[in-house]
């Protein structure tokens, strides 16, 4: 089985270094960092949400584009898009998860492409709420990450130290 | 299986490099990568090759043929093809796009694009009478096939031979999208993108949408509603009005929304 990032959204404490890992490793001009692919927000003082392209097997983004500028690469899993982007945008309207952007600075349309395999977000991820993982994990590791836990960053350098 | 794999791909040498390139592929399509510049004014990856600068033009030679033969062909309307020879920068070469520049320079003297690429082939000014105007329209056509490509069809070249211009014969199939103004590689459609609340192009005013919370700009009226009909017609049950929450938390930062997130308390049912 390939490679894939997973979220571990309880885990996430909103740091945002995984907006700056990815911003620097996309930069397209040395000294302009570009719009990171990826976010973090904070819904209240338990939860943290991680926005993070789902590369959908039939992905919305992909269907509208007019010059199939959106292809996915069969390596790594991810829909990229190519030169033959138009910039006409329609797959930011489109997208039901506001995963595609418009990066106004560098004039790009902008998604996560998992670093051609190797992203950076959860390379830099000092909680381990992104986690580029070959294995498949069990019922029991999933039913782990789905289960509402404290975001508190105490509690997880705790949990992180015990193991 | 190894057979199938050779009829599908072909071998060809620009520039003294052997190149692997897929059947069908154009020439300009191929050189990406390979350090060769070939300059190119109406080519764009995602659209039909048009074939209207004559500026990508190279010299090739096919198998078989004289080795004083050469043949100059535009690349961008070239198919690769087996054993072929293409020479991308030899004298014959640069004569041509010189000749091309020199006409180019002629008939769109304000142009800033097109001097900046004189200079690189040494064509500083033209041999022919320049013709009179401010307009910088190079009659690529790159407009009328983006429009053509989002499914609007809104631009079209209008009248014949010298008298030949773009513009937009039916003024309600324009969205306002500005892909034509951002393609444009003389810069030639005058636009204001914004403002207050308006964006002006080819001669038409439209309203932007604007989000209260945000202050966002997410487009003209009539571009949100092309986008939301193209998105019923390709199966997508997703218009604006019932989009994801993450797509609200990032374009209005309106977490609130999420909060039922937090709700949750049993563990998402697993998949047997």
């Amino acid at each position: 089985m390939s490679k894939r990032l997973y979220v571990t959204p309880y885990r996430c404490i909103d740091c945002k270094v995984c907006e700056q890992a990815c911003s620097l490793a996309k930069t397209p001009v040395p000294g302009i960092p570009a719009k990171p692919r990826v976010q973090t927000f904070k819904v209240d003082d338990q939860t943290n949400f991680v926005l993070l392209c789902l590369q959908c097997d039939e992905a919305s983004c992909q269907k509208v584009c007019p010059t199939d500028a959106l292809v996915r690469n069969p390596e790594t899993g991810a829909i990229e898009v190519n030169d033959r982007c138009i910039g006409c945008g329609f797959c930011v309207q489109a997208c039901p998860f506001g995963c595609m952007d418009y990066d106004d600075i560098h004039n790009e349309y902008i998604k996560c492409d998992v670093c051609k395999g190797d992203p950076a977000c959860a390379k830099y991820c000092p909680t381990g709420a992104l986690v580029w993982d070959e294995k498949a994990w069990t019922d029991q590791e999933a039913k782990e990450r789905t289960e509402k836990k404290s975001t508190d960053p105490f509690s997880i350098a705790l949990e992180m130290a015990k193991k | 299986m190894s057979k199938t794999k050779t009829s599908k791909t072909v071998h060809l040498t620009i520039d003294g490099q052997n190149v692997e390139a897929p059947k069908g592929a154009m020439i300009l399509d191929v050189t990406p990568g390979l350090g060769v510049e070939i300059p190119s004014l109406c080519a764009h990856p995602g659209l039909e090759p048009f074939g209207a600068c004559r500026l990508c033009v190279v010299e090739i030679q096919k198998p078989g043929w004289d080795d004083w033969y050469k043949q100059l062909v535009t690349s961008c309307l070239f198919q690769v093809e087996e054993g072929l020879k293409v020479w991308t920068n030899s004298d014959e070469v640069r004569q041509n796009r010189k000749v091309v520049l020199d006409l180019l320079m002629a008939r769109v003297p304000a142009s800033d694009v097109i001097r900046d690429l004189g200079n690189q082939y040494g064509v500083t000014k033209t041999s022919y009478a320049e013709v009179d105007t401010e307009d910088t329209c190079i009659m690529c056509d790159i407009c009328v096939r983006a429009c053509h490509a989002i499914g609007r069809d809104a631009i079209a070249s209008m009248s014949r031979g010298p008298d030949k211009y773009v513009d937009v014969p039916d003024k309600d199939a324009c969205i306002g999208c500005l892909v034509c103004a951002n393609l444009c590689p003389t810069n030639a459609i005058p636009f204001t993108a914004n403002d207050n609340g308006k964006r002006r192009i080819w001669g038409k005013e439209f309203d932007l949408v604007t989000d209260e919370r945000s202050g966002e700009v997410l487009g003209t009226t009539e571009y949100i509603e092309h986008v939301r009909k193209r998105a019923e017609d390709k199966g997508l049950l997703c218009p604006e009005d019932m989009k994801h929450e993450s797509a609200r938390v990032k374009r209005y930062g309106y977490a609130q929304k999420l909060s039922h997130v937090a709700d949750v308390e049993e563990p998402i049912e697993e998949v047997k």
